[in-house]
């Protein structure tokens, strides 16, 4: 019954998410337009010490657009306590644990999702411009580093989302995670420029943040231009645990009030 | 004897410094229609809402079944299905996908299922709308879709929180016809409801409550019995009445007072006014004075809140 009941709370989140099918195509369209007009722009204006910016910033907007998906999940949770859905949602004849964990699986296969179309593309843009085809090994393996963000992004919100009592509290604490995670992250610019103009202190939080260790795991496969540290998957391994485990204890302690 | 279903010990629910729920104990028998009747803020969804294990008792606890809410809520939680007083759908959804997920949920097998939400769907008179999104959906149209989760789970313990509030008076019936079938084929409903009529066509018992208290719990007939002289008859009579005779009508078994309003019109409070009826004609009709007209009005719930209280429960509400 525990798998059964955890793929039915999935069914219900992601029918939700595809009743915004339009407004997806639409985000999707904009992340896109990121990549092939900001990035481009970027390119001819940033230091060509740092390589091609186009090709860098490519797998970096796929990790932008996970997150934001993965995240999703968290705004649509608070929405349901503020409105009491959640009360229904907690008399279910299922355990808290499988309402729990069902909820963080949707979010990181709602994440996972949402990225395949920008992944393609990146694949795509990797392979023409820089003449890189990674293996279906590789390919697998940032699928898997990309999912393991995922839950770990899914549990975040979820843990936030459940710990804010307003929507004002959750949409500013949104707000400074996505501040902190971007602006101390590989995602945009490479670790060297982070450490040459931020206190060494950013530059750590940079070097070990799971969204970094995804982007540069992924751009060691798509553009063999840096090897892969061990510390990276572990990296994403503890994200994924701590914030599952957070938002697993959050939903089955904090929302039974 | 019928066993109890869900037994509640000293249930306990405070907010801060506010008592939702005082120290409530209340037995709910397997097969009937318990109602829980208060003005709104008496504690009863609060009360429901730990019996489903939403909230955690800051004092007793409640057993539904075997299983304690407090120490088995998982287990608790298979014996119930509840139908929330405002309606728990999101707007995106369809009442169809919305009656398939719970049911899903519930453990009814997919070649039970869709039947069975066809037959809802047509009783709570949603099944053209099946396909449509609840945002376009007007406050008893949702309300429905909550009773109707609940008649495709069919769970041992129905609990219901004010199911036609919003619901015109043809769909109220409906929905009371639906809430008795279930009970009928084996479901113990607990209903929360603050519409005396409601409560009383419903229950086979009622449990009155306020500011999270019980007050007093037992089948309509007997809490409206209950109140010393709640019934009332009122007779027109064709000639004027002696004073002594009114004094022979006061002195009849169960006659609490007798008001002349009138010289030929008599207000006599009583109890059991179906019993005493009859000795009251035959003693005119005895005196020789025609009666005219007879009324008799028995007393409602709201009479037996306001016994229990000494404030209706509009008043009740307001403070």
């Amino acid at each position: 019954m525990a798998v059964k009941a955890i793929l039915y709370i999935m069914e219900r989140d992601l029918r939700y998410f595809f009743r915004y099918k339009w407004w997806l195509a639409g985000m999707v369209s904009m992340n896109l337009a990121d990549l092939f007009i900001m990035a481009v722009v970027y390119t001819r204006m940033v230091d060509p010490k740092i390589g091609n910016y186009f090709l860098f910033f490519s797998p970096g907007i796929t990790i932008t657009a996970l997150f934001a998906a993965a995240f999703m999940i968290g705004r649509e949770i608070n929405r349901e306590i503020r409105r009491e859905i959640s009360h229904y949602m907690l008399s279910l004849p299922i355990k808290r644990w499988e309402l729990a964990f069902g909820r963080v699986l949707a979010g990181a296969v709602r994440g996972i999702i949402y990225m395949i179309p920008l992944l393609l593309t990146t694949l795509a843009v990797t392979a023409l411009l820089a003449g890189n085809v990674p293996s279906a090994l590789e390919i697998l393996t940032i699928i898997l580093a990309l999912f393991l963000i995922s839950i770990g992004t899914s549990g975040l919100s979820i843990t936030i989302a459940v710990s804010t009592t307003s929507f004002e509290k959750y949409v500013t604490t949104r707000g400074v995670v996505y501040y902190v995670l971007f602006f101390c992250s590989t995602v945009f610019y490479p670790l060297k420029f982070i450490e040459s103009v931020m206190p060494q202190a950013f530059a750590l939080i940079a070097k070990y943040n799971p969204l970094s260790c995804g982007a540069d795991l992924a751009r060691s496969f798509l553009l063999r231009n840096q090897s892969i540290e061990l510390f990276m998957p572990l990296d994403l391994m503890v994200f994924a645990l701590i914030f599952a485990s957070a938002a697993l204890f959050a939903y089955m302690k904090i929302m039974q009030k | 004897m019928p066993k109890p279903i869900i037994r509640i010990v000293n249930l306990t629910k405070k907010f801060g410094n506010l008592t939702a729920v005082d120290h409530l104990n209340l037995e709910i028998e397997e097969g009937e229609i318990l109602g829980l009747l208060g003005p709104n803020g008496a504690g009863k969804t609060t009360t429901l809402l730990m019996l489903t294990t939403v909230l955690r008792p800051t004092e007793g606890t409640a057993f539904v079944g075997p299983y304690d809410v407090t120490q088995e809520p998982d287990k608790a939680r298979t014996l119930v299905g509840m139908a929330f007083q405002d309606p728990k759908v999101l707007w995106v959804s369809t009442p169809w996908d919305i009656l398939n997920w719970h049911a899903k949920v519930c453990g009814i097998p997919s070649n039970e299922r869709e039947k069975r939400l066809r037959w809802v769907l047509e009783e709570v008179g949603l099944w053209n709308e099946r396909r449509k999104s609840v945002h376009t959906f007007s406050g008893g149209m949702r309300k429905r879709i909550e009773v109707a989760k609940i008649l495709v789970q069919r769970p041992k313990i129905a609990i219901i929180d004010e199911p036609t509030t919003q619901i015109d008076i043809v769909g109220k019936h409906r929905i009371w016809n639906m809430i008795r079938s279930l009970r009928d084929e084996g479901s113990t409903i607990l209903l929360a409801t603050n519409e005396l009529y409601e409560a009383d066509v419903l229950s086979d018992r009622v449990a009155i409550i306020h500011r999270g208290k019980l007050l007093v719990c037992d089948n309509p007939k007997k809490l409206k019995d209950s109140i010393p002289g709640g019934d009332v008859i009122e007779v027109v009579l064709g000639k004027d009445v002696s004073k002594k005779c009114l004094e022979e009508v006061e002195r009849m078994n169960r006659v609490v007072d007798v008001l002349s309003t009138k010289p030929n019109h008599l207000k006599i409070y009583l109890n059991k006014a179906e019993e005493v009826l009859p000795q009251i004609t035959e003693f005119f009709l005895k005196m020789r004075i025609p009666i005219k007209s007879v009324q008799m009005s028995e007393p409602t719930l709201d009479d037996v809140f306001a016994h229990y209280t000494g404030l209706t429960i509009e008043e009740a509400e307001k403070r």
